[in-house]
C-alpha cells in the first residue's frame, strides 16, 4: 500500500514530461521510416500555405485596406496566426482521431492505464509537419515587420513569444472543445471542419463585427484572441485595448475550460461506440 | 477490506438508456424528434468474490452483459447500483489507482503503440508504471523464458500477425506485475497451436505472479484449458459460479450414446441422466432393431454451455426464474 | 436501378440517424456565414468603390455563401472513406459486391449529398434569396443552374475518386485530402470569386476542370455576363460535361489499372 501511494506522487510534471520526450522521440523514430508520408505531407502542408497566401494575396490585390488596416499590417497578422497554429498542429493533431476511435470504440484503451486520459491520447502524435507552417508564417511574420519597420529589441520579442503563446492556447482551446463533442454528438466531424475554417478568419480584425457577433466571436468562439488582440500589442502600442492586457489570463482559462470538457466526455465515455 | 479478495461485487447492476429507433426513411425523420427512449439493464444484481490468484473464466452469450462488467470493474463504467471493489478500491472512483494494479487485453483491439517497435513500448509501459529497473528486467527474463521474444521485440505492432499481437498485448498486460489481469477474447481469430500458445502463457504467468485473471471467452478450449472457477451470465444475470466438473452435474448429467445398428450407421443421443438413463433408452432400441456396439461418452463443457445459452436446461429455480423472452437487440456491448 | 436507389436511401438514413449532428451542422454553417458576412462587409466598406470587379458587395456575398453551401453539399470526404476502407481491409469486401465499385461508391455517398442539399443548400438558399432582396433571378437561370449543380457533383466525385485512388499506394491520406483540397477550394473560386483573380492567373485557371465545380454553376445563377442563355451558358455547360467524361475516363482507367496492380501484388 504504501509503496503504491508513493508511485502516485511520483507523477508530476516532471514524470509527464519525460514521458512525453520518450514518446515524441520514438514517434519521429518511426516516422522517419515512412518517408513518402512525411514528403507527400510536407509537400501538402506547403501548398496549403501557398494557396492560403494566395488568397490573402489576391484579396489585397483588389482591396488595399480592411476596416483601417492596411496590407503589411493583416499581413502581420497573418504570419501571426500561422505561427500561433503550429503547437496545435505538431502537438495536438490527434484530436483528428478521436471522433473515429470514440465512434469504433478503440479509445476505450486509453481508459487503462494509471495516467491522465487527455495527456496518453494527446501525447500518441507528434505531427513534424506543422513545423513547415512555422516556417512560413515566420517568414511572413518577420518580411511584415520589417516593412512596417517595428522596432526590434529584447522586450518586444519577448512580448511577442508571449503573446504567440497566448494566440495559441486559444487555438488549442478551441479545437479541444470541437474534437470532444465527439463523446456527445456522434457524427460531429464537421464541428471540427467548421472550427478549424474559422481560424482563416482569425487574423481579420474583430472591429468587422457587431453587436452579437463581436461577443459570441471574442468570448465563445474566441477567435478575436487568436490573432487580433495579440496582435494589436505589437502593431498599435499606443492604444492596447483592456481585452489585450487579459488575453494570457483568458487564454489559461479556456485552455483549462476545454481540457476539463474534453476530459468530462472522456470521463463518461462507456467504450460501446455507435 | 478482505485482504485476500482481488474482487468482490455486491449487487450491481447497469442501466442504459437506448434511443428506441424506427425502421425505414419515414422512421429516420420520426426519431429526429422524438425522445422516445427506453431504459435497458444490461447488468442486473451481480454479486461475486474472486480470491486472488484465482483464473475465472467469465463466461454468458453475445450481448449478456460480459463487457459491462468488464468494463465496470476496470473503471471505466460506473454501476448503476451495487458496491464494487477492486483490489480494495472502488474502480470508477479512482480509475487511474485503480488502473496501477490491473491489465486489460481486449480482444483485437492493441493496446500498444501501433507503430513502435515492442521493446520500445515495453520501455514506455515502464515509465508510465514506474516499474523499477530490476523488477521490469525479471519480467523481461521471464518472458524470455516463457515464450520466444526475440523475434517479437525489434518488430512494431503494425508489422504482426493477429497471433503475434495477442501474444505481445498479453505480455504488456502482465509486464508491470498487475494483481489482476482482464482478458477479453485472448484467443479469439488465432490458430490452435498460437492458442495452445497463448494459454500455456496465461497459465505459467498466473503460477509465477499469482496473478488473478478474469477471463472471457466463447472457446471452451480456454476455459478447459486455464479456468479453476466458471461464471456464467445471460441477459445480465449470474446464473452460474462453480467449477467445471461442478458444472456437468449442476445443469443436469449429460452424457452422450451412440450405438451402433444394422448397416454400419451411428446413432447419436443425448441422455440427461435426471430424467432417464442409458439402459432404457438402449431397449428402447433393442425393441426396434439390433444393436452392434455401444459408445457412452462424457458430454464436453462446450456442449453443456451450448444447453445453458439455448435455455434448454430447466433444472435449476436460477435458471427458470430468467425471462427469456426480453428483448435486448439494441445493446451493443 | 433498384439497388442504387437503394444505396441512396440507405445514405440518407445513416445522416437522419445522428440528429445532433444534424443540427451542430446546421449550426456551424450559420456561423461560418456570419463570417463571410461580416468580412466582406468591411471589405466592401473600406473599398472606395462599390463595385469591384464587376461585383457589387451582394453579389460577392451571394457567390461565397452559396459557394460555401455548395460545397458543403458537394463534399464526399471520398478520399478518407477509402482510405479507411484500404487500410481496414474491408475494400476487398467491397470489391467482391455484384456492382461497379466507383458506381457503388458514387451512390453510396449520393445518399448523404441528398441528405446535405435540403439541410444546408437549401436553406441557405432560402436565406440568401430573402436577404439578397430581389437579386437572384427565379427563372430559367434556376433550371440551368441545377444542371450545372449535377454535371459540378459529377465532376467533384471524379475529382475525388482520381485523387482517392492514389490512397491504394500511400497511406499519406491526409497529404493527399489536403493538397487536393487547396487547389480545389482556390482554383474552383470557394474562397475567393474567381473574377478577384489577376488576369494571368484567370487565364490559368480558364484551362483547369476545378472552376467547374463552383464557379460555373454560380455564375448562371447569378447570370453573369458570359452564363446568360443569350450568350455563352450553352459553351459553359459542354465545357462542364466534357471535363466530367474527360475525368470520369481518367478516373476509371487509373482505378481500374492499380486495383489490378494492387490485387497483383497480393496488397
Amino acid at each position: 500500500m504504501n509503496k503504491e501511494i508513493i508511485k502516485n506522487k511520483k507523477r508530476g510534471l516532471g514524470f509527464y514530461f519525460r514521458i512525453y520526450c520518450k514518446i515524441i522521440a520514438q514517434d519521429l523514430k518511426s516516422k522517419m521510416s515512412y518517408r513518402a508520408d512525411f514528403i507527400i505531407s510536407t509537400f501538402g502542408m506547403l501548398l496549403t500555405n501557398i494557396v492560403g497566401f494566395m488568397s490573402f494575396y489576391i484579396l489585397f490585390k483588389n482591396f488595399p485596406s480592411i476596416n483601417g488596416w492596411n496590407y503589411h499590417e493583416m499581413l502581420f497578422l497573418y504570419g501571426f496566426s500561422l505561427i500561433a497554429l503550429t503547437p496545435l498542429q505538431c502537438l495536438f493533431d490527434n484530436n483528428w482521431n478521436l471522433r473515429m476511435q470514440v465512434e469504433s470504440g478503440d479509445f476505450i484503451k486509453y481508459c487503462f492505464r494509471p495516467i491522465n486520459i487527455f495527456f496518453y491520447f494527446i501525447s500518441e502524435v507528434f505531427d513534424v509537419k506543422g513545423l513547415g507552417q512555422l516556417v512560413f508564417g515566420t517568414g511572413v511574420l518577420v518580411y511584415a515587420w520589417t516593412c512596417l519597420g517595428i522596432p526590434v529589441n529584447i522586450r518586444i520579442i519577448i512580448q511577442l513569444i508571449l503573446l504567440l503563446i497566448t494566440a495559441s492556447l486559444f487555438m488549442i482551446a478551441i479545437m479541444n472543445v470541437a474534437a470532444a463533442t465527439c463523446f456527445w454528438i456522434v457524427r460531429s466531424g464537421y464541428v471540427m471542419i467548421v472550427m478549424f475554417r474559422f481560424k482563416d478568419y482569425a487574423r481579420y480584425p474583430v472591429s468587422i463585427f457587431d453587436g452579437i457577433f463581436k461577443i459570441i466571436f471574442t468570448f465563445v468562439i474566441p477567435i478575436a484572441f487568436i490573432a487580433y488582440y495579440p496582435g494589436i500589442v505589437i502593431l498599435r502600442p499606443n492604444e492596447i485595448p483592456l481585452l489585450s492586457k487579459l488575453s494570457p489570463l483568458f487564454g489559461i482559462l479556456f485552455f483549462w475550460l476545454s481540457y476539463r470538457f474534453w476530459m468530462l466526455g472522456a470521463e463518461k465515455y462507456d467504450g460501446t461506440g455507435s | 477490506m478482505n485482504e485476500e479478495k482481488a474482487i468482490i461485487m455486491k449487487n450491481i447492476g447497469k442501466d442504459f438508456k437506448v434511443l428506441n429507433r424506427h425502421e425505414g426513411l419515414k422512421g429516420s425523420i420520426k426519431d429526429l424528434f422524438s425522445r422516445d427512449y427506453n431504459i435497458v439493464t444490461a447488468v442486473n444484481d451481480i454479486s461475486l468474490e474472486i480470491p486472488k490468484g484465482q483464473i475465472v473464466g467469465y463466461l454468458g452469450p453475445n450481448g449478456a452483459g460480459k463487457s459491462t462488467t468488464i468494463k465496470m470493474m476496470t473503471g471505466v463504467l460506473e454501476p448503476t447500483r451495487g458496491e464494487i471493489l477492486v483490489n480494495g478500491c472502488v474502480p470508477y472512483k479512482n480509475r487511474a489507482k485503480n488502473a496501477e494494479n490491473i491489465g486489460v487485453v481486449f480482444g483485437q483491439r492493441s493496446q500498444l503503440w501501433w507503430s513502435l517497435p515492442l521493446i520500445e513500448s515495453f520501455r514506455l509501459l515502464k515509465e508510465i508504471y514506474l516499474i523499477e529497473d530490476d523488477e521490469y528486467e525479471e519480467m523481461i527474463s521471464l518472458y524470455k523464458s516463457l515464450v520466444n521474444l526475440e523475434p517479437l521485440l525489434h518488430k512494431t505492432v503494425r508489422q504482426m500477425s493477429l497471433g503475434q499481437r495477442t501474444l505481445s498485448d498479453i505480455l504488456a498486460a502482465f509486464l508491470h506485475n498487475p494483481k489482476v489481469v482482464f482478458l477479453d477474447e485472448p484467443t479469439i481469430g488465432l490458430d490452435v497451436s498460437m492458442k495452445a500458445k497463448i494459454r500455456d502463457l496465461i497459465r505459467e504467468l498466473n503460477k509465477r505472479k499469482k496473478t488473478t485473471v478474469i477471463l472471457t471467452t466463447h472457446d471452451m478450449g480456454d476455459v478447459d484449458a486455464l479456468c479453476e472457477r466458471i461464471v456464467i451470465i445471460d441477459h445480465g444475470r449470474m446464473i452460474y459460479d462453480n467449477d467445471i466438473d461442478h458444472l456437468k452435474s449442476y445443469f443436469g448429467s449429460y452424457r452422450t450414446l451412440k450405438l451402433r445398428l444394422p448397416g454400419d450407421k451411428w446413432v447419436e443421443e443425448l441422455i440427461d441422466e435426471s430424467k432417464t438413463d442409458a439402459m432404457s433408452v438402449i431397449s428402447e432400441y433393442q425393441k426396434k432393431s439390433k444393436i452392434l456396439d455401444i459408445k457412452l461418452e462424457e458430454i464436453s463443457t462446450e456442449e453443456v454451455i451450448k444447453k445453458i445459452y439455448m435455455g434448454e436446461t430447466v433444472k435449476n429455480e436460477k435458471i427458470s426464474g430468467i425471462d427469456n423472452s426480453r428483448d435486448d437487440k439494441d445493446l451493443a456491448i | 436501378m433498384k439497388k442504387y436507389l437503394a444505396l441512396t436511401i440507405a445514405g440518407m438514413t445513416r445522416t437522419l440517424q445522428f440528429r445532433l449532428g444534424i443540427l451542430v451542422t446546421v449550426l456551424g454553417n450559420l456561423i461560418y456565414m456570419t463570417l463571410v458576412y461580416y468580412l466582406w462587409k468591411a471589405i466592401y466598406a473600406s473599398s472606395p468603390s462599390q463595385i469591384v470587379n464587376g461585383m457589387t458587395f451582394t453579389d460577392t456575398i451571394i457567390y461565397l455563401v452559396l459557394a460555401t453551401a455548395l460545397f458543403n453539399f458537394l463534399d464526399m470526404y471520398i478520399v478518407w472513406e477509402l482510405s479507411r476502407n484500404i487500410q481496414s481491409g474491408a475494400i476487398c469486401l467491397d470489391l467482391l459486391k455484384p456492382v461497379n465499385y466507383r458506381v457503388y461508391m458514387f451512390f453510396s455517398f449520393f445518399g448523404d449529398n441528398v441528405m446535405s442539399f435540403f439541410l444546408t443548400f437549401l436553406p441557405t438558399f432560402v436565406v440568401v434569396y430573402f436577404v439578397a432582396d430581389g437579386k437572384i433571378d427565379l427563372g430559367l437561370n434556376l433550371i440551368m443552374f441545377a444542371i450545372s449543380v449535377a454535371f459540378a457533383l459529377l465532376l467533384n466525385f471524379s475529382v475525388e475518386m482520381l485523387v482517392a485512388t492514389i490512397c491504394l499506394y500511400t497511406e499519406s491520406t491526409w497529404g493527399i485530402n489536403i493538397v487536393k483540397e487547396s487547389i480545389v477550394l482556390l482554383f474552383s473560386g470557394a474562397t475567393i470569386p474567381l473574377v478577384f483573380f489577376p488576369e494571368g492567373l484567370r487565364t490559368v485557371i480558364g484551362y483547369l476542370p476545378f472552376r467547374c465545380i463552383y464557379d460555373t454553376p454560380l455564375n448562371i445563377l447569378l447570370e453573369k455576363p458570359g452564363y446568360t442563355l443569350d450568350s455563352g451558358i450553352w459553351s459553359m455547360i459542354a465545357l462542364q460535361a466534357v471535363w466530367c467524361i474527360i475525368l470520369s475516363l481518367a478516373g476509371r482507367a487509373f482505378w481500374n489499372f492499380s486495383v489490378r496492380r494492387i490485387t497483383v501484388n497480393g496488397g
